[in-house]
């Protein structure tokens, strides 16, 4: 009798998660179209209308960029987590404890140079993202609890803090009552290059190659990849694996924290419970698409960030923005099923 | 009336080319303890497995009483009284021992159920309430609750596979009444599988013994019966191919003294062992597996911290070092475990073969791909390894190939001390040939070289010495005029004379 089993394919296709994004991007297309089929509406003319105002004008191109940059910084993050094979879901709350630190540190102290005080702030942004991630980190290191349920529910506890912080003590009394911290100073705000675009962009493009350095270069990278494989050979080879999952979940964190830093000094200016559209959520899905690779997180960070945008813009003709967020979710279940069949075959084998 | 409760005749079952039981012929009687023996491998599972349903044979006939079985699965085995108890328990961690109990189809006594438990634990020692979640449970009262599980199934035959391998001694002696207590009083009939030639004499009224899937003795008397025939026996004659041991030992490279190790339940599991190993020599680690072997090796390369005594490479005190000090002073550790410890699965052929020096190409914190590299390409070439695909994962190499890369890591700096455990184990004839090979050039340039194996044929053939292992302790030493079979074969039964 012939038994047909799935196994691993021998020869990894180096461009097998390209093929399998570009696959679940199709179907997910297709998907849209069905989507607005059902509404009456042409596919191809809500989809060049997205295309048009998200990439048609250096106006609307910074605006996709401006968007991508904390999807992109999270997304990064996480991937650096997950070279130890661990999974954060905590981003969203690691960038609202970025920008929670940050306003702390800008109202607790005063830097004459605004260029050094944004500085400060945005290093002060990294270390709330690590500081969000620390008890997570801990509880995996001394207990081995699942980190994916910590940082899960660190976020809902620091949506708590921001709501309570900006009802509370940092509610600014000029808001006309809506729940937000005062503004900050329009001397922190980063500087715009062109047209609409944030210097937060350039930021990310510097540590997109820290976080490929740091994944693939480095000796940081090489041990967190061999602790990732097997603790026991981490141990044998001398590398100490709880260690470095440790470090690589506060430097994971800090990525995030940053994010919600350049998200509050370049586009909201204060902390508030809108800081944040659910972007720590999308980087999970950019990360996973991509395999985890930082170049890879970096382009199809823009591309959901210009989704996001044309998302918004077609709500002008009648069409949910929600239609992005279906077509950026139906991307990664795409890619995951097309991902599938790069890895495994299915073989005929002889019944033994 | 049959005088057999089960009878086996001409039992073959054969896995992919492996002949696992060639017409093995199995009878049983009632009331009897009977001991299955044989080395690893030698087919013991494959047949009680059968017995209990779980694999098919692929020809040959079993009866039980006056009935001949067409089929049996699982749940026919029980029914018609077979239980097995394996090494790997089957309970329900977070049940109690009631749920657990009355968990099978087959359970007979649901209704007066607190009454027949209260007997059975009495048997067994086991004072513990039918309410105790299984996972508070010790090693020893799980095995318990295993057997017990076997009785309120209703087994008449209970097949338990090496069940004083997780025992201490008093639990032995238990365990050993209880079962006494069952063959006499309720009439079960009881197989011990099992390699230690102590519990065959102290547990067993008959014995079997399985050589390379051959029923080689059947229904032996056990007070009848010498040590030294049964471990002929079991072992058969060893093919000894000839290595020149004109090898000229230098001075010493590895010392061990007086090391002892406890486990967190303060459990002994290496005692007072001392010993040295000069350049250009191999000594051999004999031993039934379990016996201290792994946490030697891991203690002597730096994985096991928390142990007594001291270790020294080539003369340097290296009891307080780590892992890394050590491989520094050229030491060299081939595990046991292939993928899992010498290798990490799901990580990268090339990252893998850095696993050793991967030190060596850092820049601060750059790490030199092109040094990898090129410390790979070396590998494949001295070492003639087929690895298609640098960055694909390890699991994509052969099993052969996997322990060549492993080896050829290892041995390419020229080590002055290797710890080999079982480096040859489950490979095929030409790389078994072609890892000894690699072996003896290593002891020829001057080094120092522990061999952990269960290939008696293999330290025969590559040792110089021979110590033996039994619970911890160095049991015996031969030299290589002193080797013989049967002595070892006594020694690793646990038997010094």
């Amino acid at each position: 009798m012939n038994k047909y089993i799935l196994t691993k394919k021998l020869k990894a296709n180096e461009l097998s998660t390209f093929y399998s994004f570009l696959f679940g991007l199709i179907i997910a297309f297709l998907i849209g179209s069905i989507i607005l089929f059902l509404q009456s509406k042409n596919p191809l003319d809500v989809f060049s209308l997205m295309i048009k105002l998200s990439v048609g004008s250096l106006n609307s191109l910074s605006n996709s960029l401006n968007k991508a940059t904390p999807l992109i910084l999270a997304g990064l993050g996480i991937s650096i987590i997950n070279s130890v094979k661990l999974w954060n879901i905590g981003a969203e709350g690691q960038i609202f404890m970025g920008a929670i630190a940050l306003n702390f540190v800008y109202i607790n102290l005063a830097i004459g140079n605004s260029n050094v005080f944004i500085l400060v702030l945005l290093v002060s942004g990294f270390i709330g993202g690590s500081f969000c991630i620390l008890i997570p980190a801990l509880a995996k290191t001394i207990f081995g609890v699942n980190e994916i349920i910590t940082t899960l529910l660190t976020n809902y506890i620091v949506i708590g803090l921001t709501l309570y912080l900006v009802n509370g003590v940092w509610k600014d009394p000029n808001s006309l009552n809506f729940p937000a911290a005062a503004y900050v100073d329009k001397s922190v705000y980063l500087p715009i290059i062109t047209s609409k675009l944030s210097s937060g962009f350039l930021i990310c493009i510097f540590f997109t190659f820290i976080a490929y350095y740091l994944k693939e270069k480095s000796v940081f990278g090489y041990e967190l990849r061999i602790a990732g494989g097997s603790e026991l050979t981490a141990l044998y080879a001398g590398i100490k694996s709880k260690q470095v999952a440790f470090i690589a979940m506060l430097i994971g964190g800090g990525f995030a924290g940053l994010a919600g830093a350049i998200e509050l000094l370049s586009q909201t200016h204060r902390v508030s419970t809108g800081l944040s559209q659910g972007f720590g959520y999308t980087a999970i899905i950019v990360a996973a698409i991509t395999g985890m690779r930082p170049i890879g997180i970096f382009l199809v960070g823009i591309l959901f960030g210009a989704l996001s945008i044309g998302g918004s813009v077609i709500q002008t003709i009648g069409v949910s923005s929600y239609l992005a967020e279906i077509i950026q979710a139906s991307t990664l279940f795409g890619a995951l099923i097309i991902q599938f069949f790069f890895t495994y075959e299915v073989k005929k084998v002889q019944d033994v | 009336m049959n005088k057999y409760i089960l009878q086996v005749k001409n039992i073959s079952k054969k896995f992919g080319n492996v002949q696992a039981l060639n017409k093995v012929n199995f009878s049983l009687e009632e009331g009897i303890v009977y001991g299955l023996l044989g080395e690893n491998g030698a087919g013991k599972s494959t047949l009680m497995n059968i017995l209990s349903g779980i694999y098919m044979p692929d020809s040959g006939i079993i009866q039980i009483r006056d009935t001949l079985i067409k089929k049996l699965n699982p749940e026919i085995a029980s029914n018609y009284g077979i239980g097995m108890v394996h090494q790997e328990f089957r309970l329900i961690e977070n049940f109690t021992i009631k749920d657990n109990l009355i968990l099978s189809k087959s359970n007979k006594f649901q209704n007066n159920f607190e009454q027949i438990y209260q007997k059975y634990s009495e048997i067994f020692a086991l004072n513990l309430k039918s309410s105790t979640y299984i996972s508070e449970l010790s090693v020893g009262e799980k095995q318990k609750v295993e057997i017990i599980k076997l009785l309120f199934n209703n087994s008449s035959i209970m097949l338990l596979d090496e069940p004083t391998a997780v025992l201490t001694p008093q639990e032995t002696q238990q365990l050993k009444l209880s079962l006494e207590i069952l063959s006499k009083s309720e009439k079960k009939t009881i197989v011990l599988i099992t390699h230690k030639l102590k519990e065959i004499r102290e547990f067993t009224d008959k014995i079997y013994i399985l050589k390379n899937g051959n029923m080689v003795a059947q229904n032996l008397t056990t007070s009848a019966t010498k040590d030294i025939d049964l471990i002929q026996l079991m072992m058969g004659e060893i093919n000894r191919s000839e290595i020149k041991k004109d090898n000229i030992k230098g001075r010493s490279k590895l010392e061990v003294k007086e090391l002892s190790l406890y486990s967190n339940q303060n459990f002994e599991i290496l005692n007072n062992i001392s010993l040295e190993i000069k350049s250009g020599e191999i000594l051999g680690v004999a031993g039934v597996s379990g016996n201290g072997q792994v946490e030697l090796a891991n203690v002597i390369c730096g994985l096991i911290k928390n142990y007594k005594g001291s270790i020294y490479i080539s003369n340097i005190n290296v009891s307080k070092k780590g892992v890394k000090s050590r491989k520094k002073l050229k030491l060299s550790y081939i595990p046991e475990n292939r993928l899992g410890v010498g290798l990490a699965p799901g990580v990268s052929v090339l990252d893998n073969s850095a696993i050793k020096e991967y030190f060596k190409a850092r820049y601060g914190p750059h790490l030199s791909s092109k040094k990898l590299k090129t410390y790979l390409s070396s590998l494949i070439n001295q070492f003639a390894i087929k690895a298609p695909d640098i960055k694909a994962e390890i699991s994509t190499l052969s099993g052969g190939n996997m322990q060549k890369l492993l080896m050829g890591r290892e041995l390419i700096a020229n080590p002055d001390v290797i710890v080999a455990s079982q480096p040859t184990r489950g490979l095929d004839f030409n790389a078994v040939e072609a890892i000894h090979k690699l072996l003896v050039e290593q002891r020829n340039q001057g080094s120092a070289i522990m061999l952990f194996s269960e290939d008696l044929d293999e330290l025969f053939k590559l040792s110089d010495r021979i110590i033996v292992m039994f619970e911890g302790t160095i049991i015996k030493e031969f030299s290589l005029e002193e080797f013989s079979i049967e002595k070892l074969g006594l020694a690793m039964a646990g038997i010094n004379e």
